[in-house]
């Protein structure tokens, strides 16, 4: 059992305390420190949890001194980001802490050029602190931007060791303050002035700063330094604001040139693309819908929407996708900015891979199934590919539909299956030669002579005619009888003629 | 040199080794008619290629030859997509439902120019089989198409008018269909392996019925 150590913050308590504890003068100026199990309830704030647990006395000599610091593994690592010179724009820190997200959840940002991740549940993802400083200064230089990356046990003490750009990690809280000993003051961002009154006492570093007694610093400097100091070294907790971001995808960019050419606009579109690969890597989502909108000088701005079969992430996928829009897409003038918006996200589930490919043995039809029908329909259009249905209905023309192909049903509503599963048991009332297996989209009138129908020369009829009368109820009543007849190709058809006069022929189908 | 030992007769039946006469050790898929079975390499449909199938005229019961094994395929419990590109008619779903095909299966692309889907689709792996409606195939897109069947491991069938039987193609099957009063008369223009001459197929009325 870990002991967790619980410290006060705020300005208020740090006067209100003394009278309670009791103890000598300058030692009940100084903020108790609370020891509790670590199975005790975490208290979040306010002055009844300080009266919960037992105090440790400090001696005046020992202020700043870690109580119990040798027998405390540091349960937090942060790692601090200091950007030394943005060069790709203002949200490059947001754009930065989106990427990051892949390290970790925990993520606060420090405008205008701080970041903090704590990542001692991810280190052994990353081959430790090694291999996830690299990737994550990777990360930044990717971006075009130039981090000093330094760790310690508290955030802020990871962010100012950042700040000053020495090599910096500090693994365990026993070592922390001596670590941040020969660190200049300067990085700590206090304001002008206190720095130089500090700087007249000789006061530089802040090891000087933390040797300083805690009343007298308050005194005179203000608690709200003195907190700072509480935080750096962890005697009191760093509550920080996580990140969170926009839960949709939306980024524009602006041109250096316009543009006509389609393979151009999709190599500008690249740098958005990826964006939005490892936007959804760290939320791991898809999108189901990706709008890609380019404006133009004087024309409305051009909208290309790509609709998606299931939730992707990605990127040579939607690339690929989109890039066959946009060769379909015509431009009224070049472009100027492009923007990409995504939809909603949908969270994607991964699943394993098969041992079977497709194909084999007992490997079905697998990822690749929407990824034909996205593919094909990104060129074709969305209505160019479609699935067949069984209908209910009387008329022959009636008993057909176009339906979305199953796989894509399966995404987007359980239902779909049991439809599925209903249209597998469909019993046709006829013999299935009865019927012809080529429907035409609608009947075509045959020429005719001596009262016979005729397509490239005489048809001869076959057997009975069937007759189909329905639909009187609705309006679209018909009334035909239908004759197989072979023409003089040997092509079997479906003809019909109209009960009601003129008595037309029609032809309706083709059969084999 | 007749005598074969038994370790080469079993080193021959791998089924990377095609000899000349013999049929060819692949997967197939049988095609509902004994006759035409009896007359192909392997004793069927190949499972992984592309067949070509020349008719006189569109209608004339190419599609009845093929809907068995369509059938077939289709109502595998894994089964992946039938595809059917540019057909020049609408399928009739009830038709096809009622020849036992399991429509949640069935995909229906339009395309004016269907090569690339076509090749798309026997190249993606997502299909078991596909069949275009091509007007003239050049003999080099044939052959694109016949490596994206082998590397998709789908069957595709070509259906392609009589004429192009004068021109040569890298299809690993073709057959030619002429219209019979009750039924198909089946030449074999290429056949690895397989027969050389032509069959009748007839479909008495009823044929089906079993299966529906």
């Amino acid at each position: 059992m870990r002991p967790r150590v619980i410290q006060q913050e705020g300005e208020r308590q740090i006067d209100e305390r003394p009278s309670r504890t009791g103890t000598d003068g300058l030692a009940a100026s100084i903020p108790g420190t609370v020891s509790v199990p670590a199975h005790a309830p975490v208290p979040a704030s306010g002055p009844a949890r300080a009266r919960t647990g037992r105090l440790t006395p400090l001696k005046p000599g020992a202020l700043w001194r870690f109580p119990g610091a040798s027998s405390v593994v540091s349960t937090e690592l942060w790692v601090g980001v200091h950007l030394c010179e943005s060069t790709s724009g203002g949200d490059g820190l947001e754009r930065l802490a989106v990427r990051a997200q892949r390290f970790t959840p925990r993520i606060s940002l420090v405008p205008p050029d701080g970041l903090v991740l704590e990542v001692k549940g991810s280190l052994h993802l990353f081959k430790g602190v090694e291999g996830l400083s690299r990737a994550l200064a990777n990360e930044c230089v990717s971006m075009g931007l130039k981090p000093q990356l330094a760790l310690a046990p508290t955030p802020l003490a990871a962010l100012v060791a950042a700040r000053v750009g020495k090599p910096f990690v500090v693994m365990d809280m026993a070592r922390l303050v001596g670590q941040l000993t020969p660190l200049s003051l300067m990085a700590l961002r206090w304001p002008q002035e206190t720095l130089e009154r500090l700087a007249l006492m000789g006061v530089r570093t802040i090891g000087q700063a933390l040797r300083l007694p805690r009343a007298g610093f308050a005194r005179r400097f203000g608690t709200e330094q003195l907190a700072i100091l509480d935080r750096l070294t962890g005697r009191n907790p760093d509550l920080r604001a996580r990140f969170h971001d926009r839960e949709r995808f939306r980024r524009r960019r602006e041109l250096t040139y316009e543009l006509e050419n389609h393979d151009a606009i999709l190599a500008a579109l690249a740098p958005l693309l990826a964006d939005l690969g490892k936007f959804l890597e760290a939320r791991q989502c898809g999108v189901m819908e990706l709008e890609c909108l380019l404006g133009h000088r004087h024309a409305p701005p051009t909208s290309c929407v790509l609709r998606l079969a299931t939730p992707l992430a990605d990127v040579c996928r939607l690339t690929e996708l989109l890039g066959e829009r946009l060769n379909v897409l015509a431009l009224p003038e070049p472009a100027r900015t492009c923007e990409l918006r995504s939809s909603s996200l949908v969270s994607r589930v991964l699943s394993s891979n098969h041992i079977w490919q497709p194909g084999e043995h007992g490997g079905g039809a697998g990822a690749e199934a929407p990824e034909l029908i996205e593919r094909l329909r990104a060129r074709l259009g969305p209505e160019a590919v479609y699935g067949l249905q069984v209908l209910p209905g009387h008329r022959p023309e009636n008993t057909w539909g176009a339906t979305e192909p199953v796989e894509v049903r399966r995404q987007r509503g359980a239902s779909g299956q049991k439809r599925a599963a209903h249209e597998v048991a469909v019993h046709a009332p006829w013999p299935a030669f009865r019927r012809p297996t080529w429907l035409l989209p609608a009947p075509k009138l045959l020429s005719v002579r001596d009262g016979l129908p005729r397509r490239r020369g005489p048809l001869r009829l076959l057997g009975e005619p069937e007759r189909i009368e329905t639909g009187w109820w609705d309006g679209g009543d018909i009334a035909r009888d239908y004759y197989t007849a072979v023409d003089i190709h040997g092509v079997r058809l479906w003809i019909f003629r109209e009960r009601n006069p003129p008595h037309r022929w029609y032809l309706h189908g083709v059969f084999g | 040199m007749s005598t074969i030992t038994p370790e080469l007769a079993r080193l021959l039946e791998h089924p990377a080794i095609w000899r000349g006469r013999s049929a060819a050790r692949t997967e197939v898929l049988p095609t509902g008619f004994a006759a035409l079975d009896e007359c192909l390499p392997g004793k069927g449909w190949p499972r992984t290629g592309l067949i070509e199938i020349l008719v006189s005229r569109f209608g004339i019961g190419e599609l009845y030859v093929l809907l068995p094994a369509l059938a077939a395929l289709t109502r595998r419990s894994a089964a992946r997509w039938c595809v059917w590109i540019a057909p020049p008619l609408e399928p009739f779903a009830p038709t096809l439902a009622a020849h036992g095909m399991a429509l949640e299966r069935v995909l229906v692309v339009r395309a004016d120019r269907p090569l690339w889907s076509f090749e798309q689709t026997l190249g993606s792996g997502a299909s078991d089989v596909a069949m275009a409606w091509a007007r003239s195939p050049r003999a080099r897109e044939i052959r694109r198409l016949q490596l994206a069947a082998e590397r998709g491991k789908t069957l595709g069938v070509l259906f392609r008018p009589q004429r192009a039987a004068r021109e040569s193609s890298p299809a690993a099957l073709r057959i030619a269909l002429e219209p019979m009063t009750q039924g198909v008369r089946v030449t074999f223009l290429k056949s690895r392996g397989g027969g050389r001459g032509s069959i009748e197929l007839s479909w008495a009325p009823g044929w089906s019925m079993a299966r529906g």
